[in-house]
């Protein structure tokens, strides 16, 4: 357990820093960007994207930190980290023949796998509430302010739709062999996911509506969290939990 | 009517099971494959029995079957009185094991790695790990990544052989170590079989399993073919003779001769006639062929000392190693 912990919170470290960086730049550059926004906002073709511009226009910073923060960059980077952490979980030591030995200890498989999964979700979801925390401070910087509680939502529920797609591909691994076929597969669902987020006719389509400037914006006015998204990730997480443990329970090394 | 199953008290019925590996109707198949027929093995108390068979014999997956590792389809096992049930970890908890393949997590140092490997069996076991892994000369401080595949084999018996238990199942121990270190884990093994642990050794090496075993188990495509104790097997072994012949004899024209001489069962190899007898004293047989005018001295006679491998042989068709 103490590897594994050890092993998670480096991943953390890892992933939180960049997403920190990344939070950072966007930040900085705020002051810059505010007085063209209308400018760029009027040279945009699709209303898919000038609809987040708007968006940015009614509610000013706190949109753009939701747009630059949770959507940029958990969506991406977090997205991906999410697919790398689990890729490997039980296919990983399947492939480097490590799986029998990992097998062979006096612990029970449900017991083995469910430490694996909390402790990789732990390094997808910490990451994001740590780099949160941080906003209400860095926005000091470029004289803008936000309360701190909003962006405790509006980090539970991109934390559970990173969670989703963890647990998705979290189950992938305890049924295949070969981590880079899940990563690749796994990226390639959520790339397209991502693509049809900004054409607008089949926008409606993409996974990344659940986690869009408008979601977090209205999370955030209203001061909780939207119930029938959120369960209906943590129902599908469940799910894959679950059924992760069924395939794991009948795996050969 | 009153049946009785078991007449014993139940204390003293679980006492009987201690140490044991009682094995009924196993059966695993992976697709078509049948990788384990119904198997029936009684292993135990104390003891080492060795299993032998050529790759893809099951082995191995009767070893993973027996720990819960592979799940069997059918049939139930018991180890030292726990019965299979789930995913074994009750089973694992009773018994200690060394898997075949070495795969380790090349990151971890030798000393964390034994930890690893030993979650779950207590701080006893780590230390005695660690005092059997000073024994045999392992840096522990290192990487394991940098361990020779010999010293990744110490490791894991070293892990094997750390827990308090009472059944130590162990797959190819001594696959890949040097003559002296494969000594010195067959003693270490003995030691712990003379303590009083059954141990269910795996292995190609006819050589060590004839030094260390008590009782051979020989898997062919997933059947027993044969179980033998050492006394049968060296019985066996006062019953066949082998003959070298110089290069330019008649080999088989003395093969006929000494079917003359008795009714034996002969296998004819380039100068080689290896002779098995119906009776369990070969001397008369051999004096007989020393003494016969019409077939001539054989350069050498091999006796009482061949039999691992030429039942290997007769059972497998091949030579074991």
């Amino acid at each position: 357990m103490g590897r594994e912990l050890k092993v998670a919170l480096y991943r953390a470290l890892g992933y939180g820093l960049v997403l920190e960086a990344m939070l950072v730049a966007a930040i900085l550059y705020w002051p810059k960007f505010k007085p063209v926004m209308g400018l760029l906002k009027a040279m945009v073709p699709s209303w898919m994207i000038r609809g987040l511009f708007d968006a940015q226009d009614a509610a000013g910073i706190a949109a753009y930190v939701n747009l630059q923060h949770f959507f940029k960059g958990c969506n991406t980077l977090g997205v991906a980290v999410s697919i790398l952490f689990a890729m490997g979980a039980v296919a990983g030591e399947a492939q480097r023949g490590t799986l029998e030995i990992w097998l062979a200890r006096p612990l029970s498989r449900r017991r083995i796998l469910t430490e694996r999964y909390l402790l990789g979700a732990l390094a997808v979801v910490l990451p994001v509430f740590a780099t949160s925390a941080t906003i209400p401070w860095l926005l000091t910087r470029v004289d803008e302010s936000m309360p701190h509680w909003p962006l405790v939502l509006s980090s539970a529920h991109q934390a559970i739709f990173l969670l989703a797609i963890y647990s998705a591909t979290f189950l992938y691994s305890c049924a295949g062999h070969k981590p880079m076929q899940i990563a690749f597969v796994m990226l390639g669902i959520t790339s397209f996911q991502l693509a049809i987020y900004l054409v607008q006719d089949v926008t409606h389509w993409s996974l990344f509506r659940l986690v869009d400037v408008r979601v977090f914006g209205a999370i955030q006015a209203r001061g909780c969290l939207d119930a029938p998204i959120a369960l209906s990730l943590l129902a599908f997480c469940a799910v894959c939990f679950v059924a992760s443990q069924w395939v794991f329970a009948r795996r050969t090394p | 009517m009153q049946t009785v199953s078991d007449p014993r008290p139940p204390v003293l019925a679980a006492e009987a099971e201690e140490g044991r590996i009682v094995v009924r109707g196993l059966t695993r198949r992976f697709g078509r494959k049948v990788a384990l027929e119904p198997i029936d093995l009684d292993i135990g108390p104390r003891g080492i029995t060795g299993l032998l068979g050529p790759n893809g014999s099951g082995k191995s997956t009767l070893l993973r079957c027996l720990l819960g590792i592979v799940r069997p389809d059918a049939g139930s096992a018991s180890i030292d009185g726990v019965a299979l049930a789930g995913d074994g970890v009750k089973v694992r908890q009773r018994c200690a094991y060394s898997p075949g393949e070495i795969a380790l997590y090349g990151e971890l140092t030798g000393h964390a790695h034994l930890e690893w490997c030993l979650r779950g069996r207590g701080r006893t076991a780590e230390a005695r790990a660690l005092e059997i892994a000073r024994e045999l000369g392992l840096p522990l401080d290192r990487r394991v990544r940098a361990y020779s595949h010999g010293m990744k084999r110490q490791l894991l018996v070293a892990a094997a052989l750390a827990p308090d238990v009472r059944v130590r199942i162990l797959d190819e121990a001594t696959e890949g170590l040097d003559p002296s270190k494969r000594g010195a884990v067959l003693e270490l093994l003995s030691a712990d079989a003379a303590r009083g642990t059954t141990i269910l050794l795996s292995s190609h090496h006819l050589g060590e399993v004839d030094r260390v075993c008590d009782r051979l188990i020989f898997l062919n495509e997933g059947k027993k073919l044969a179980d033998e104790t050492a006394a049968s097997v060296a019985a066996r072994a006062q019953r066949s003779v082998r003959f070298t012949f110089s290069e330019d004899a008649d080999i088989e024209r003395i093969a006929t001769e000494l079917g003359r001489i008795e009714q034996v069962r002969l296998v004819v190899e380039g100068e080689r006639i290896d002779v098995h007898l119906d009776r369990d004293d070969a001397r008369p047989f051999i004096a007989a062929v020393c003494t016969s005018k019409t077939i001539p001295r054989p350069r050498t006679i091999e006796f009482g000392a061949l039999s691992l491998a030429q039942m290997y042989r007769e059972l497998y068709g091949v030579d074991g190693c």
